[in-house]
């Protein structure tokens, strides 16, 4: 039955994130940005009410969430701040991986650590991130793999414990490697000043690291139905933050035209002004659907679920650029200096969706599956 | 929960709708816009067997017949009603439009008629010949501002007399009956205005013209004329006591708006099949015409994967609108962002759709007339700019602001 309706455990679940994201997230968003990292009392708060460990698996003492529930969450937490999420330490994207591979020994045996809250760095050479420029590379051994190169930035690198690696070898098949010793990696500070500041953003170096055979996590097709899996996953959890700042900057938009005064009266009576809120009402209420209804064909493992995510995630992107310039445009001056948060929310917004996949991308995949029909098409 | 599974009635409306647009109406869309008209016999047969366009049906739901004692089904009907209307509209807008029924003149006698005046009206729609309900708000000098119409009605005993003229009425000539929204005095603004149910044949009531148009051709869209048109007091749209028991609350312009929530996610659903029947065929012709790679291959790639999204978006919602009215919640500011997006993103797919197919489009393919067909759905029920302005009060309500 179509519904729209969340549970009851939902709704309460729902109310700690967004009561969590008004109160503890919002106000420490600057100072965070400021330090560059997300405050450690506010990390550790966020494990200890268990918003760190949604989509772990249960054998890992993780909630094992569903989809569904999930993005309801991210979307109330990242109302405080995207920058702050997207900070938080821990297993981060790899933890899709993790929930996919939760008895593979290598990982298992570290389960503790990592489920504990030991940071994963999660580097994904395919999936459409990686452009022309791309300068790591995985050298397929007879006894195991080289890496060789520096990585695209990533997000908490500089705190990494371990690092998951995914992508084409040397010979263009998929591998997954694992690596659990941060000495094998440098971090490549770099010059960040867009947006997604307190996340940690870095890059990896790596100088013929050796890849042994008992930390490769995957190969081959294998390799390929993982990483299909897991990259859905991560879209549809990634865009469920980025509905989650849209909500704040449309909600933060809306209170100041309705309060700010000019020729007279309040500046949403003019309708140049509450047009452009209802447009972006209306964007911010497309990709929210388009997230859920991504998640319940995730959940549902139906065949199109890949699709519905690359769908969600370039819907999200755009709407995303949209509703945080918007915001910035209707406070008109006041959205370019920092005594408002609506200029770092577009800062953070534009870095986001440079991180998780290019728009054109996501775009002509989801037409690839729709012109070859679900089942047809390879993974990228 | 969230879901965006039928459930199994759902499902089975969607499956026999599809049936009959793909099989009864696809067949005769062509011909009809040539035609510029349904053919009478085809009409007559699809009112024999049980079709109608009745939008006020889809706000019953199955909780009517429930029993006390059972516990209580959710109602659905708003939900199915979108449903239904998406797959009818794939087959053909303008000849799904065309269906015997009340159409859009159902909601505001199902929401506001007496029982007395629903058993009237409503009852007509029987297999023996098709009849129609039809929907009079527009004027020449009232479009958009609902509430500045002209049309007069003047008490006189036992009665009304209505003087004024009415544009872009749906099937208004063949029309068993029209809802006429008229004001007893303009002074009053939105309370003077009040609803009548003008029957065809009523002295003074007249069809001036049919309109010529763009798109929807084999749809009646007529022109009425009412010159000292003596409507009886039973007629009046819940009747005296309506109005009185509302007081000076703009009751006749509550009619009007009110239907709006039930009728504009049901029009989203009809700009939606008109995408989807776009898309769908561009999309064969892609994957049958189109090389598998190059530029062409991923021209095509975005702007059907763009075309896919935005009717997802769009469909999504329309599913939110009708969710919304068959729980009973208010449901205005859904209603109009589905009716705002699936009105113009239907257009934008259209036009992508016959930028994919190229010249050869223009030479008698569905597309370009579904383009033609679909531009009236981002400005009837509400323009775009209405929708907007609906949305946007909505948005500032907490904050008591009037856009």
């Amino acid at each position: 039955m179509i519904s729209f309706q969340p549970t009851e455990d939902e709704i309460s679940f729902i109310k700690v994130a967004k009561d969590f994201a008004k109160n503890r997230i919002r106000p420490l968003a600057r100072a965070c940005e400021k330090r560059r990292a997300v405050d450690k009392t506010l990390d550790d708060e966020a494990a200890e009410l268990g918003f760190l460990s949604l989509e772990l698996p249960e054998s890992w003492e993780g909630l094992e969430l569903s989809s569904i529930t999930q993005v309801q969450l991210m979307q109330a937490l990242s109302y405080g701040d995207l920058d702050i999420i997207q900070g938080f330490q821990g297993a981060g994207d790899a933890a899709s991986l993790f929930r996919l591979l939760p008895d593979i020994p290598i990982l298992k045996n570290n389960k503790e650590d990592l489920a504990g809250g030991a940071t994963t760095a999660l580097l994904d050479l395919g999936n459409g991130v990686e452009g022309p420029g791309k300068q790591l590379n995985i050298h397929r051994r007879q006894d195991g793999y080289i890496l060789q190169g520096l990585s695209h930035p990533v997000r908490m690198a500089p705190s990494a414990d371990y690092a998951m690696i995914a992508g084409d070898d040397s010979h263009g098949k998929s591998v997954i490697l694992w690596l659990d010793n941060s000495a094998d990696w440098t971090i490549q500070q770099g010059d960040y000043r867009l947006g997604l500041l307190a996340s940690g953003l870095g890059r990896l170096s790596f100088e013929r690291v050796k890849v042994p055979a008992t930390h490769v996590l995957a190969e081959g097709e294998a390799a390929d139905d993982i990483l299909r899996e897991a990259r859905t996953r991560i879209r549809i959890l990634q865009a469920a933050k980025e509905t989650g700042l849209m909500e704040a900057a449309l909600d933060y938009a809306t209170e100041y035209t309705a309060e700010r005064k000019a020729f007279g009266r309040e500046i949403a009576a003019f309708q140049g002004v509450s047009f452009r809120v209802a447009s972006m009402a209306l964007e911010t209420r497309i990709a929210n659907h388009l997230v859920l209804e991504a998640a319940a064909g995730m959940d549902n493992q139906e065949p199109a679920a890949e699709r519905l995510s690359l769908r969600a995630m370039h819907r999200a992107h755009r709407s995303l650029r949209y509703v945080t310039d918007s915001a910035v445009q209707l406070l008109g001056g006041h959205g370019f200096v920092q005594d408002f948060p609506a200029e770092k929310w577009m800062r953070d917004a534009q870095a986001q969706v440079m991180l998780y996949g290019r728009e054109n991308d996501l775009l002509a995949r989801s037409g690839d599956h729709l012109i070859a029909g679900e089942k047809e098409v390879t993974v990228t | 929960m969230i879901s965006f599974e039928l459930s199994e009635q759902q499902q089975q409306i969607k499956e026999m709708t599809h049936w009959f647009a793909e099989n009864e109406i696809r067949p005769i869309a062509l011909e009809a816009d040539k035609m510029e008209k349904v053919p009478d016999d085809w009409l007559d047969k699809v009112n024999k067997m049980g079709i109608h366009l009745n939008t006020s049906s889809f706000s019953g739901g199955a909780s009517s017949s429930s029993s006390g004692k059972k516990a209580k089904k959710e109602r659905e009907g708003n939900r199915m009603g979108v449903l239904a209307t998406e797959e009818m509209a794939w087959g053909d807008p303008a000849v799904t439009l065309s269906l015997p029924g009340a159409g859009l003149g159902g909601p505001p006698v199902e929401s506001s008629g007496t029982p007395e005046q629903k058993e009237r009206f409503l009852s007509i729609f029987q297999n023996d010949q098709p009849r129609w309900g039809a929907y009079a708000l527009t004027e020449p000098d009232a479009g958009s501002d609902a509430s500045a119409i002209h049309t007069t009605a003047t008490k006189v005993d036992g009665g009304y007399i209505l003087n004024g003229q009415k544009i872009f009425i749906t099937n208004g000539a063949r029309a068993s009956w029209v809802v006429v929204f008229a004001t007893v005095d303009s002074s009053l603004g939105r309370a003077g205005q009040r609803a009548f149910v003008v029957e065809k044949g009523t002295a003074g009531f007249s069809c001036s013209r049919l309109a010529q148009k763009m798109g929807l051709r084999a749809n009646e869209t007529a022109e009425l004329v009412f010159e000292d048109c003596f409507v009886p007091q039973e007629n009046l749209l819940g009747g005296e006591g309506l109005y009185e028991m509302n007081g000076s609350k703009p009751s006749g312009f509550q009619v009007a708006m009110k239907t709006f929530d039930s009728t504009r996610p049901i029009v989203a659903a009809m700009a939606i099949g008109i995408a989807r029947a776009a898309y769908e065929y561009t999309l064969d012709i892609v994957k049958h015409d189109y090389p598998k790679q190059g530029d062409f291959f991923r021209m095509a790639s975005e702007i059907l994967g763009e075309a896919e999204q935005n009717i997802a978006a769009a469909r999504l919602l329309t599913w939110e609108a009708a969710w919304k009215a068959d729980l009973g919640m208010a449901n205005a500011k859904e209603a109009a962002m589905c009716k705002a997006y699936a009105g113009k993103t239907g257009l934008d797919v259209c036009a992508k759709c016959l930028e994919l197919l190229g010249p050869t489009g223009l030479d008698g393919q569905l597309v370009e007339k579904l383009y033609r067909d679909v531009k009236v759905f981002d400005i009837f029920e509400g323009t775009n700019e209405i929708q907007h302005l609906v949305i946007a009060r909505r948005q500032y309500a907490p904050y008591n602001i009037r856009v």
